[in-house]
């Protein structure tokens, strides 16, 4: 035996066996090595795809849009801009007693205290704050920091989220660290999903033993061993389903994973990856995304029942959704409380307060549909290099200009208003499929900054942005540019003062081999009119030959400087708004009326930040002074008329109160309505019609104005606030407005006019005689500004003041 | 304009904004609020949150003439005089003429021109922002602080 066992030795153990068996063991041993290389290619395989995970971009995440900050300050109408409502779509909770946590608010006494978040913004960062606001009647009074006990002159609130660029995957994630989840997050994740996570290998066998008996036990599949790691690596690279194969791979890369990474990189990427519910079509992933969802917070602000209620999702964030299913929800929040408490990793008191703590979720705010347009307006704003790739995954915060406020109400209105016009009018009826379009723009003149933007009643039914991509004959909104070109003294006197008439007779321009003969809406010809009436009341005629007297060329030019970047034909009908235009740059060019000859950059957004936190864009106010500010006054003043007593007067009809200006407009054929008008702190631009022209059967008065009367009056809540400031090289003077003489004592008729200094009228009512007192001078608006000195050294000798014109006409008799 | 035009004249106190944050209405102080906040942090150096908060204040109350006289100090400073020039045009035709701000708007113009290349232009401004103002124009700067 012992030779035999020795023959074996020194044989090899084949030897000792028949050849029968031996074959068979060859074959095993062939097998074995076979497999053996095939699992060893296998896991190698794996392990690159583990690492490319790991070491490449773990996550893809969307880029966010952000709305304005919403700045509170004494005097603000905290009822028009929806204070409440803003807080709890931020996340805030109403609370009770005068100890506030963080992301609180309370009401009691007139006064209203919120514990506001730590605000996260690349310029505007400030820490979290306990602050009370004074409140009287729907102002606030003001506020006061109750840690520093000091008044504050202005408190941001942060901003809300407008929508993101998301991949086809329509993930949305906010990416955590490791070191910013709070323990008890940490702690409620592993009671209830892994509570050995920090002491298995990858696979927990124990579990895994556990599981099989009870699956056994009950004869079907009730309980899964997996561990945080498998759950991960079966979401990062494998499919739900639970045959073998795919277990083993799931369980191979899991001891790859750990093998290669430590606990704290793996939880971290398991905590950002998990899936946590649905907003709409878009996918809730990671602790992060879903503390802003369900709480609207911060992941490090989540309270301890908080923290429950997110892990206790993580089996079925559908079917437990606190929003759908909030007693389920709770139930599993406590149950993951209790196994906490089982855990040692949080003590009874704890629980009890976790436990008694009442379930309140965010309210789930709907995707802004119609911002989708701001979106897009924004994303074509954006330098080439952020593809729609880069976008959808690189995980950055866009700081918009959008003013989520004005914006619901843009697109409220819009909805509810043409829903009205088309029950109104046959001519406004859908018809043939197509339906009355709308679209709406408001800038801040002054900073150049999209407040709103609505570019068609339905994002769904049509992408098309009118606002930013469909040109439409402006109709009368051109002619502000005509008469902006005949107030200013470009070069010599300005063809026209406001207190000039215009000739509104019948006229024939040849027009190479046809005349073309301009008519008014009414049909009629209304004679020599004062240059207000004309603009008031939009008259054809005496626009198109003011633009003969001006010069086409000249108006063209006066509408680009103002911001008009679309071709427009050089023919005489261009002084009635022949010219296509988008809104956008109609805006543009009232804003820059609006900001006193100073024409800004628009801009959708302010900063861009990567996923670090470092600013990758910034965008500052930019603007070109392209009008002196005395024409462009005159031009807000001819506006305002308009308003006040011309074509646009359905504002003041609709109650709206205060500094408004503003012009109609209605292409031929009735087939735009356009109504274009600012207030000292917002321009406006409304256009209605058909994506197919035809004919809307009314003028813009009857269409457009309303529209426009209802948002403003939604944003300013009916009284709009501030004045148009008068600039210094303005003077006020009372005039005869039949003449445009300067009114003197006895003149019967008499109202205040607007002149450029130097353009004061000469003549008087009644005729000037030495022996009466002197004319009056122009009366200076307190204070006057000063000229620029190197303006005053660059006015020439020949251009005399009134008082100098008067002596030089006593003289000549 | 020369020193002796200057001397003619009354010579009022430069403007500081913080004399004026109780002027206008509430909007109008949250707006100077934000100004003078402004001013403090880019005294401590942070410039990109200081003109956030000049843009801030333009935003409570876009016709608040101090912003732009801010927004006008820091470009003209900050090496971007064409739009120092412009934002202190706007502050020109909002605030009109006050006397104390004579001192800040020759001073700014000048300091904006030199920058331009213009120093011939630039001189008399200059030397019109010393005369008005000596302590505060005197090295040709106006600082945050002293704006403030």
């Amino acid at each position: 035996m012992a030779t035999s066992r020795n023959k074996r030795r020194s044989g090899g153990w084949l030897a000792g066996l028949g050849w029968p068996l031996r074959g068979v063991g060859i074959a095993l041993f062939l097998a074995s090595a076979a497999l053996g290389e095939i699992t060893g290619r296998q896991l190698v395989q794996l392990d690159r795809i583990v690492r490319a995970r790991f070491e490449g971009t773990l996550f893809r995440v969307p880029s966010r849009v952000l709305s304005a900050p919403l700045i509170l300050y004494p005097g603000l109408d905290f009822e028009l801009i929806d204070l409440r409502g803003t807080l709890e779509r931020l996340g805030y909770r109403e609370a009770s007693g005068n100890s506030l946590a963080l992301g609180r608010f309370s009401l009691a006494r007139g006064e209203l205290r919120i514990h506001r978040r730590a605000f996260e913004h690349p310029s505007r960062a400030e820490p979290a704050r306990l602050v009370a606001l004074q409140l009287d009647g729907r102002s606030i009074e003001g506020i006061r920091d109750l840690q520093t006990k000091r008044e504050i002159g202005a408190l941001f609130l942060e901003p809300e989220q407008v929508g993101a660029y998301y991949g086809p995957d329509r993930e949305q994630r906010e990416l955590v660290r490791i070191d910013d989840v709070p323990q008890q997050m940490v702690g409620a994740v592993m009671a209830v999903e892994d509570q050995r996570f920090y002491r298995h290998i990858g696979l927990d066998f124990w579990r895994i033993g556990g599981a099989m008996a009870a699956n056994l036990r009950a004869g079907s599949f009730v309980q899964g061993g997996s561990t945080l790691t498998q759950q991960l690596m079966k979401n990062f690279f494998l499919t739900p389903d639970r045959r073998l194969k795919r277990k083993l791979q799931e369980a191979a890369m899991a001891l790859i994973t750990e093998a290669r990474y430590e606990k704290s990189a793996i939880l971290e990427a398991y905590l950002n990856e998990i899936y946590l519910g649905q907003r709409g079509s878009t996918q809730i992933h990671g602790i992060g995304e879903a503390a802003r969802f369900y709480f609207g917070k911060p992941v490090r602000d989540l309270s301890l029942s908080e923290c429950a209620l997110i892990a206790g999702l993580i089996q079925s964030p559908n079917g437990l959704s606190p929003h759908r299913s909030p007693e389920q929800a709770q139930a599993r929040r406590d149950l993951v409380l209790r196994l906490m408490l089982q855990q040692g990793k949080v003590t009874q008191d704890e629980f009890a307060e976790a436990t008694a703590e009442p379930l309140r979720v965010a309210t789930v705010t709907p995707d802004l549909r119609d911002a989708r347009f701001f979106l897009d307006a924004l994303r074509r704003e954006l330098p080439n290099y952020y593809g729609e790739e880069n976008l959808a995954a690189e995980g950055l915060r866009i700081y918009s200009t959008l003013d989520l406020r004005l914006q619901r109400a843009a697109s409220r209105v819009i909805s509810e208003e043409l829903a009205r016009l088309e029950k109104q009018s046959r001519f406004l009826a859908p018809k043939g499929g197509q339906r009355l379009e709308a679209c709406l723009v408001a800038l801040r003149p002054q900073t150049g900054e999209v407040l709103a933007l609505v570019g068609g009643r339905d994002y769904a039914a049509s992408q098309f942005d009118r606002c930013t991509q469909a040109r439409r004959p402006a109709g009368s909104l051109f002619k502000a540019f005509v008469y902006a070109a005949a107030l200013e003294p470009a070069s010599g006197a300005p063809a026209i003062t406001l207190a000039s008439s215009l000739d509104d007779s019948a006229l024939s321009i040849p027009v190479w081999r046809n005349v073309w003969e301009p008519q008014n809406f009414d049909h009629q010809f209304h004679g020599t009119v004062p240059v207000r009436l004309a603009f008031e009341k939009s008259y054809n005629v005496a626009a198109a030959r003011l633009g003969q007297v001006v010069g086409i060329a000249r108006v063209r030019e006066m509408a680009q400087r103002l911001g008009v970047e679309s071709p427009l034909p050089n023919v005489p009908s261009l002084a009635l708004g022949s010219g296509d235009l988008t809104p956008l740059e109609l805006a543009r060019a009232y804003a820059t009326f609006a900001s006193g000859g100073i024409r800004p950059r628009v801009r959708t957004f302010e900063d861009v930040i990567d996923a670090r936190g470092q600013t990758l864009e910034r965008q500052s106010i930019e603007f070109e002074r392209v009008l002196d500010s005395g024409t462009a006054f005159l031009m807000t003043s001819l506006l305002q008329g308009v308003v006040d007593h011309g074509t646009g007067y359905g504002i003041r009809a609709a109650g709206v109160a205060g500094p408004v200006a503003g012009k109609t407009g209605t292409s031929d054929d009735e087939r735009d309505a356009w109504f274009a008008g600012f207030t000292p702190e917002m321009v406006v631009v409304l256009w209605v019609g058909f994506d197919e022209p035809r004919r809307l059967g009314q003028a813009a008065a009857q269409i457009a104005v309303p529209i426009w009367a209802r948002f403003v009056e939604e944003a300013s809540g009916g009284n709009v606030a501030g004045a148009f400031p008068v600039p210094g090289d303005v003077a006020e003077l009372e005039i005869e407005p039949a003449t445009g003489a300067i009114a003197l004592d006895g003149c019967p008729d008499r109202r205040p006019e607007f002149f450029l200094r130097g353009t004061e009228p000469v003549e008087t009512c009644p005729q000037w005689r030495g022996s009466q007192p002197m004319p009056p001078q122009p009366r200076d608006f307190e204070p006057a500004a000063p000229e620029p000195p190197e303006r005053r050294r660059e006015r020439s000798d020949d251009e005399p003041g009134l008082l100098e014109r008067f002596r030089r006409w006593l003289e000549e008799g | 304009m020369t020193s002796r035009g200057v001397a003619a004249r009354t010579v009022a106190a430069p403007l500081r904004v913080s004399t004026l944050a109780q002027d206008g209405d509430a909007r109008r102080r949250a707006s100077t609020q934000l100004v003078l906040d402004g001013l403090a942090i880019e005294t401590r150096g942070s410039v990109r949150d200081a003109v956030a908060r000049y843009e801030d204040a333009l935003k409570v109350d876009a016709n608040n003439p101090l912003a732009s006289l801010a927004l006008a100090r820091f470009e003209i400073f900050a090496g971007d005089p064409d739009r120092g020039l412009a934002y202190l045009d706007r502050y020109a035709a909002l605030a009109g003429g006050r006397s104390d701000a004579a001192a800040h708007l020759a001073g700014l113009r000048g300091a904006a021109l030199a920058q331009l290349g213009k120093r011939a232009l630039a001189a008399p401004y200059l030397e019109e922002a010393r005369a008005l103002a000596p302590t505060v124009w005197g090295d040709g700067r106006l600082d945050p602080s002293e704006l403030r």
